[in-house]
């Protein structure tokens, strides 16, 4: 049997990624993508309800570190996700399956590769533990 | 009391129904401690259930018409079959639920059991806990034959639930427990037919942070470098707890306790619940939290981080069964 493909959601900055390149190109070539005005919108909730709904991993493209249209969004943005690694520990969720990545690229050529390698780390990882994340924590837990 | 009050028969009262589920019992004391005002509320209602205080039986409840109760008052999580079932003839009964304190409307302090599964728990309680001495393994089962009879156990379930996720609410009263001032508020509109529209929380529609005494200590910019927990300092009782680095839950709790906890230079615990519209009242405190503080770097950065203890603790303390990751309806 073929080997299920990861789900990958990915949100990224408008001010550096895909900003000169069409936006329905990207989006054929990319399943699950949110482009957002600045990754500072991106609350902790956004994130927790991709996994909700299924996804076996979300990458967040920023804008180069100091290179923020909005001054520090992409940092914020970096506090949260730090933080969220804490939660999502809690409901059996690797940290691997959230990542933040902060570089540019106008054209939006290089984001289906760095979805796919976000899937091939997902992928080593095995499947998330469906409905109930909860599950997977228990069966882990050792005495 | 006018003499037509005094004249007036039980039947012309409005039925009030209060029941427990998965309660500490501290959501009835605080009906108890409205005090002698109590009397005025006995006096207006005919109370026809309240298993902490009155002897009325549940079959009493099963005999009445649909709808003969005016309101019914639950407090507590749904956690086994027993509660479902109670919860759903109440609902059935009662023209107005009102779900009361934190677990009935959030799942409360026992969902953080949610982190767990069922199984799981039955292993450590029943086997593994280091307090257990069970060399037969004997664990509670929903049937048992004893003597030729067949003795039943309420079935528990994978997860702890909220009222709303088992039946129809149509208001909340949080807190863990809610203050008696609130409860008789709620319990005067009820009477006085003044009740908000459907699904509202019968409390204030402010964040904790905008009633609290402390608010005018908060600097325009609360900037965190190390997380302390309250038993490690002596916090400034007049200051802001998040500009001394200790997690208060201020910022995404709804406000109408009276801030107790703050008044005893206790943080806020979130036992108010989310404010409204939030879905994730921890998602959202950690997006606060998390823009409060002050490290650039990502090695400053996981440090406070690793400062946080208990994070699902701080985040979801009465919340976890309704959070976006947990919430499942029964």
């Amino acid at each position: 049997m073929k080997e299920k493909e990861p789900k990958i959601v990915c949100f990224s900055c408008r001010f550096s990624w895909g900003y000169l390149g069409s936006e329905e190109d990207i989006a054929a070539r990319l399943e699950n993508w949110i482009p957002i005005i600045c990754t500072g919108k991106i609350d902790p909730v956004h994130i927790l309800t991709a996994f909700r709904q299924g996804a076996d991993g979300v990458l967040i493209l920023g804008c180069p570190e100091g290179d923020c249209h909005y001054q520090d969004g992409n940092i914020e943005a970096r506090k949260r996700i730090t933080l969220l690694y804490n939660v999502l520990k809690s409901y059996g969720i690797e940290r691997e399956r959230l990542k933040l990545h902060l570089g540019a690229d106008p054209v939006g050529k290089t984001m289906p590769q760095l979805v796919k390698e976000m899937a091939d780390t997902v992928r080593k990882l095995g499947p998330r533990s469906g409905d109930n994340p909860i599950q997977k924590k228990s069966a882990a837990r050792t005495k | 009391m006018t003499a037509a009050k005094k004249g007036r028969k039980m039947t012309d009262k409005k039925k009030v129904a209060i029941l427990w589920l998965g309660s500490c019992g501290g959501c009835d004391e605080t009906i108890v401690d409205i005090n002698e005002l109590i009397l005025g509320v006995v006096n207006s209602v005919d109370l026809v259930l309240w298993p902490v205080a009155l002897d009325f039986k549940y079959h009493h409840i099963e005999k009445m018409a649909d709808g003969e109760i005016a309101l019914g008052i639950i407090n507590g999580h749904v956690r086994n079959s027993d509660h479902a079932e109670m919860a759903r003839l109440m609902r059935q009964k009662s023209q107005v639920i009102l779900a009361f304190g934190a677990c009935a409307c959030f799942g409360g302090t026992p969902g953080l059991a949610n982190l767990r599964s069922k199984e799981d728990i039955f292993r450590w309680v029943y086997q593994e806990a280091p307090t257990v001495i069970n060399p037969k393994g004997v664990c509670p089962q929903t049937t048992t034959s004893l003597d030729g009879k067949e003795l039943t156990l309420p079935e528990m379930f994978e997860s702890v639930h909220s009222l709303d996720q088992v039946i129809d609410v149509d208001y909340y009263l949080p807190g863990c427990p809610p203050p008696p001032y609130l409860v008789l508020k709620a319990i005067t509109a009820f009477l006085e037919d003044t009740l908000p529209a459907k699904g509202s929380s019968l409390a204030s529609h402010k964040a904790l942070c905008d009633t609290c005494p402390r608010n005018a200590s908060k600097p325009n910019k609360v900037s965190i470098t190390e997380i302390k927990r309250i038993h490690e300092v002596e916090a400034d009782p007049t200051k802001c707890f998040l500009s001394q680095g200790i997690i208060c839950m201020g910022p995404a709790t709804r406000s109408g306790c009276g801030e107790s906890c703050i008044n005893i230079n206790i943080p806020c615990r979130g036992c108010f619940g989310h404010i409204e519209l939030v879905a994730d009242s921890g998602a959202k405190f950690l997006s606060g939290l998390a823009s409060m503080i002050d490290a650039d770097d990502e090695a400053g950065l996981e440090k406070i981080s690793e400062q946080v203890r208990d994070t699902m603790g701080y985040l979801y303390r009465f919340s976890l069964p309704i959070s976006i990751m947990n919430q499942k309806k029964l």
